[in-house]
């Protein structure tokens, strides 16, 4: 009797215990990393030939399988940096692509502005319009390139934020292992919340979880450098670009050394922030600069040929800061390095590394290091010439001294207009050519282009003399042959002289003057922006804005359509994990009605001891 | 699939799909909004980049446009002051005529003179006509000031002869306006290729009925003198007053020699000479005023009368010749006029291409997105209340 009452108060012990489970797994059901949990049963078995003596719950069973997390972690990490990625690219996107923030806007309408000045060249309505076109255009460069600055900060404190969290969350894994690793039993929700812990880290820095013999867990990041090697935590630290001090870098932190981390090294969300930056920013903000330099530079040269209102040779229309060039922080010389634009059409968005051998300079590409074809020695005489930028060395540099060549990034956000007066824009061709109103032949002077503006002669008055109907001079030097139609090519200038002149005809070609309505200099420069002069005269100014929107638009489709597949792969790993470890309430309704019953059996077992214990006292009373 | 599912998965399923369906629904929504099927580069960003340049093709376009209206206007200005010009033209010749007849006397010479005298400043200010927006029309490029003013010598010109050239289709350029040098200088004079006058000091009534070059090779560019020694004889002297043919003069009579012809009329005087060589320019106003100066004269004698006869035979040939000139200027125009026309036509069929392509590469199939739009409108309904009813299924629900 006295078995029949243990046996079933060990059963009812037990039927708590499991129903204190099913109500833990219950409660624990919206709790991030939660492994259900089990409560295992086992008979207490008698000795050979006796029955049994109950039921005894042996171990609160947590349901997991270690397969399935690591999938989980490794699916995890990944979706974070390609998340990050897709948020990153597409806020570039909808900036590059909106009207109201692309450059494509203001470009088409500064483009416009000169077409209209090339219909009345004299009109100060079309002038004005030009020059607030022209400030609309510079300032939406100057907008974008400060946009695209305000996210290489976003990275700089996004890093900054994320080592900060990466640094407490090894610290607290290296401390759980402590505790897991300290031997005799843990509990399942101590381990739940270690591999939480450890799937928050791997969202922010990539990488895999090895489990070891002692049950600790040792984190690596995605390039294999240890987060956490049992209870010791590594210690991520931000650290300057040595060419950049306004650039942070990763770098993980051992007692023996600093390590850089780049891109390759971390995953997660961290390693979003680098990729973007090195793979969609820096090449979008060298390449925005590359199409404002260019402009800059195409539209000056042309705006130089041609006359302004005042009678002057055209100045500068844009003015440009000259390429960034950016000592390394270790380097022993003195030398400092100036670069300047030479070649618009070999001129690259692409940084470079210069480094200084001893004796020779070799340049290579930033970004993966292979080697960029230089010519020249550095000298003012001959210098350094790497993709279209010239460069001068001042001071001596040591052997070993690294510069980093920007040729174009920061370009956008320094264009400014050269001017403000609407009459210093020079939309006449600089010269011009007349016949004399006594010439007697048909002689005719057209298609008058500066072909040099720096000719220092360009200006002064020239004539042309017939002396008979087949030759002339040209201010009394010659005689030259005459083929109607011929261009004829002088200081600087050519025209063209077609028709039947005759003996004693003359023509003359001079300054264009002050005041006039000549639109001949703006009909060029509202063509510019179909003029091939990029990419060794390949691609239009127009082709390259194209070509921007297309490969910002390309990367942030890419991010979006590789975390939509990583999405997938995602919800699987977390499917197979939750298919083991996840709650779920019909089976804890079912558990819980089970152990109900169960329980209320067992508590019938105590009656049933009860009532055969009465009868024997009933018996044996009287 | 998993045998097992937890309650937590299938809420977050069901979430997600719901989510990833109401995103689809807002892209949906924001392309019917917009019409286009582009709503961001990375929607297609081949098409985006493309569309870059159609675009910036599609704005030149509409500038060409504009700047053509600014031409149009122009050249339509050029076209009425040339007209009134004709008008003027067609008046001169004929009171030139009229003043030609020998019975007109001098009153009446002086009413045409000074009728004359108001067509000539009227002309000026026709020539110094503007655009509108205070550029001369007439002036070349260099337009800011009134192209023509009076000066000691007749009236000058201080325009230049620059015509400009305007854009107004893909590498079709239109001249804009005539400088005036082309319309109102410049103009030959005699019969735009010889020219022949009575010499001033003539006494006869010899009259210069005619002349012409009737052999261009056997002209050598010289000018001939033709005198007359006796009233019935002439020698030809060239240039180098070499005496290079005589003959005796008949009435009426043609007088040829290197390749030129004269044809003198009535009875030249001992001593009378009349001169040919090649054309020479004028201008138009300088041809009107000396046709002024030749009605204001006051002949007496017959000489007189036969001197202002052959001054006015020869101004009537320069006002037909400027007559000629001011026809061709106004049909310059038109034909400029009718570039411009083609110059739209070049604009609209280039502006169809270019929306069509464009509309290929961004705008919306609205018959697709309407029905994508139920469709996916119907998807979040059904999954909606899928997880409503989802809910409402669990075994806790049973246990009362």
């Amino acid at each position: 009797m006295s078995n029949l009452m243990a046996t079933g108060s060990s059963a009812l012990l037990a039927f708590q215990r499991a129903l204190n489970t099913v109500s833990h797994n219950v409660a624990n059901i919206n709790t991030p990393g939660y492994s259900r949990q089990r409560a295992e049963m086992q008979a207490r078995e008698g000795a050979y030939g006796q029955e049994g003596s109950g039921v005894r719950v042996v171990d609160i069973r947590r349901m997991a399988d270690s397969l399935a997390t690591a999938r989980l972690l490794d699916s995890s990490g990944e979706l974070s940096r390609l998340q990050q990625m897709t948020v990153l690219t597409g806020r570039m996107d909808s900036l590059f692509s909106d009207k109201a923030t692309g450059i494509t806007a203001p470009w088409s309408g500064f483009f416009d502005s000169v077409s209209a000045l090339s219909s009345s060249a004299a009109s100060a309505a079309d002038r004005e319009n030009l020059l607030s076109q022209a400030g609309a255009l510079v300032s939406r460069f100057n907008q974008i390139d400060k946009h695209l600055d305000g996210l290489d900060n976003e990275i700089n404190s996004g890093l900054t934020a994320g080592v900060a969290e990466v640094n407490r969350l090894s610290a607290e894994i290296a401390q759980l292992n402590g505790r897991i690793g300290g031997g005799g039993n843990v509990s399942g929700d101590l381990l739940d919340r270690r591999d939480q812990l450890i799937s928050e880290l791997v969202g922010f820095t990539g990488g895999n979880a090895m489990a070891q013999d002692a049950g600790q867990i040792n984190v690596f990041t995605s390039g294999g450098q240890p987060l956490v090697v049992g209870t010791a935590a590594s210690r991520l630290v931000t650290t300057t670009d040595p060419y950049r001090p306004d650039r942070l870098q990763v770098a993980l932190e051992t007692s023996f050394q600093r390590t850089d981390l780049g891109k390759g090294a971390l995953g997660g969300q961290m390693g979003a922030l680098l990729e973007f930056r090195s793979n969609v920013l820096d090449p979008a903000l060298g390449e925005l600069g590359r199409i404002a330099v260019s402009l800059a530079r195409t539209f000056n040269e042309g705006h130089t040929a041609g006359m302004d209102l005042y009678g002057q040779l055209g100045g500068e229309f844009f003015d440009l800061p000259a390429p960034t060039v950016a000592p390394h922080s270790g380097n022993g010389g003195t030398a400092l390095l100036t670069a300047q634009v030479a070649d618009i059409d070999a001129l690259r968005a692409q940084d470079v590394v210069l480094r200084f051998d001893g004796a020779n300079w070799t340049a290579a590409n930033a970004g993966n290091g292979a080697p960029v074809a230089m010519t020249g020695t550095g000298t003012a005489a001959d210098p350094l010439l790497v993709n279209g930028v010239s460069l001068v060395v001042a001071g001596a540099a040591a052997a070993g001294d690294r510069f980093q060549l920007l040729p174009t990034a920061g370009a956008a956000g320094a264009i400014s207009l050269a001017i403000t007066d609407p009459g210093r824009i020079a939309a006449a061709t600089a010269v011009k050519g007349s016949s004399d109103l006594g010439n007697l032949g048909t002689g005719k002077l057209s298609g008058t282009r500066v072909l040099d503006a720096g000719d220092p002669d360009l200006l002064a008055p020239v004539a042309i003399e017939f002396i008979d109907a087949n030759q002339y001079t040209i201010d009394g030097t010659g005689p030259f042959a005459y083929t109607p139609g011929q261009a004829i090519v002088h200081n600087g200038w050519s025209v063209v002289l077609d028709g039947v002149p005759v003996a004693g005809d003359s023509f003359g070609v001079g300054p264009t003057g002050a005041n006039s309505s000549n639109n001949g200099n703006a009909a060029l420069l509202a063509n510019l922006d179909d003029a091939r002069v990029l990419n060794a005269g390949t691609l239009t100014l127009n082709g390259a804005i194209g070509g921007l929107i297309t490969s910002v638009g390309s990367s942030a489709r890419q991010a979006d359509y590789a975390a939509e597949a990583q999405l997938v792969i995602h919800d699987q790993a977390l499917a197979a994990r939750d298919s083991i470890s996840g709650v779920n309430l019909d089976e804890e309704a079912a558990d819980l009605m089970r152990l109900q019953q169960a329980y209320q059996a067992a508590s019938q077992i105590i009656a049933t001891a009860d009532s055969l214990f009465q009868s024997l006292l009933g018996a044996v009373r009287r | 699939m998993n045998g097992r599912i937890s309650t937590g998965m299938l809420y977050q399923q069901s979430l997600t799909s719901m989510l990833a369906k109401q995103a689809k629904l807002a892209h949906t929504q924001q392309q019917l909004s917009t019409g286009q099927k582009l709503i961001s580069a990375k929607d297609d960003p081949v098409a985006a980049g493309l569309a870059v340049g159609l675009d910036r093709s599609l704005a030149e376009l509409e500038r060409y446009g504009q700047n053509a209206n600014v031409l149009q206007n122009r050249l339509g200005l050029q076209e009425n002051a040339l007209a009134r010009v004709g008008d003027a033209m067609a008046r001169v010749s004929e009171l030139t005529i009229q003043a030609s007849n020998p019975a007109m006397g001098p009153d009446s010479r002086k009413a045409i003179s000074t009728e004359l005298e108001a067509i000539h400043a009227g002309l000026i200010d026709l020539a110094n006509s503007t655009d509108g927006s205070g550029r001369y029309l007439f002036g070349g490029t260099a337009d800011g000031d009134a192209p023509f003013s009076i000066g000691t010598g007749g009236v000058v010109y201080s325009g230049d002869q620059t015509q400009r050239r305007v854009e107004l289709a893909p590498d079709t350029f239109v001249s804009d306006t005539l400088p005036g040098s082309e319309i109102f200088l410049r103009l030959r004079t005699g019969d735009g290729r010889v020219h022949a006058s009575a010499l001033p000091g003539n006494t006869g009534t010899g009259l210069l009925m005619d002349y012409s070059l009737t052999d261009p090779a056997a002209f050598d560019g010289g000018t001939y003198q033709v005198r007359f020694p006796t009233p019935d004889t002439y020698e030809v002297r060239n240039s180098a007053n070499v005496v290079v043919g005589t003959g005796s003069f008949e009435d009426g009579e043609s007088i040829a020699f290197a390749g030129l012809q004269i044809k003198l009329d009535g009875a030249p005087a001992a001593g009378d000479a009349f001169e040919i060589g090649p054309a020479g320019v004028r201008d138009v106003f300088g041809t009107i005023q000396g046709l002024i100066d030749t009605l204001e004269s006051n002949p007496v004698t017959a000489g007189e009368r036969t001197a202002m006869q052959n001054a006015l035979q020869g101004a009537l040939r320069d006002v037909s010749l400027a007559s000629g000139r001011m026809i061709d200027a106004r049909a310059a125009g038109g034909a400029q006029l009718r570039a411009l026309d083609q110059a739209a036509d070049l604009r609209d069929a280039n502006s169809i291409t270019v929306k069509d392509a464009l509309s290929g590469l961004r705008d919306l199939d609205w018959a697709e997105a309407i029905s994508r739009y139920n469709q996916e409108t119907t998807a979040l309904q059904a999954a909606q209340t899928v997880f409503t009813q989802m809910q409402s299924m669990s075994l806790f629900n049973m246990m009362r």
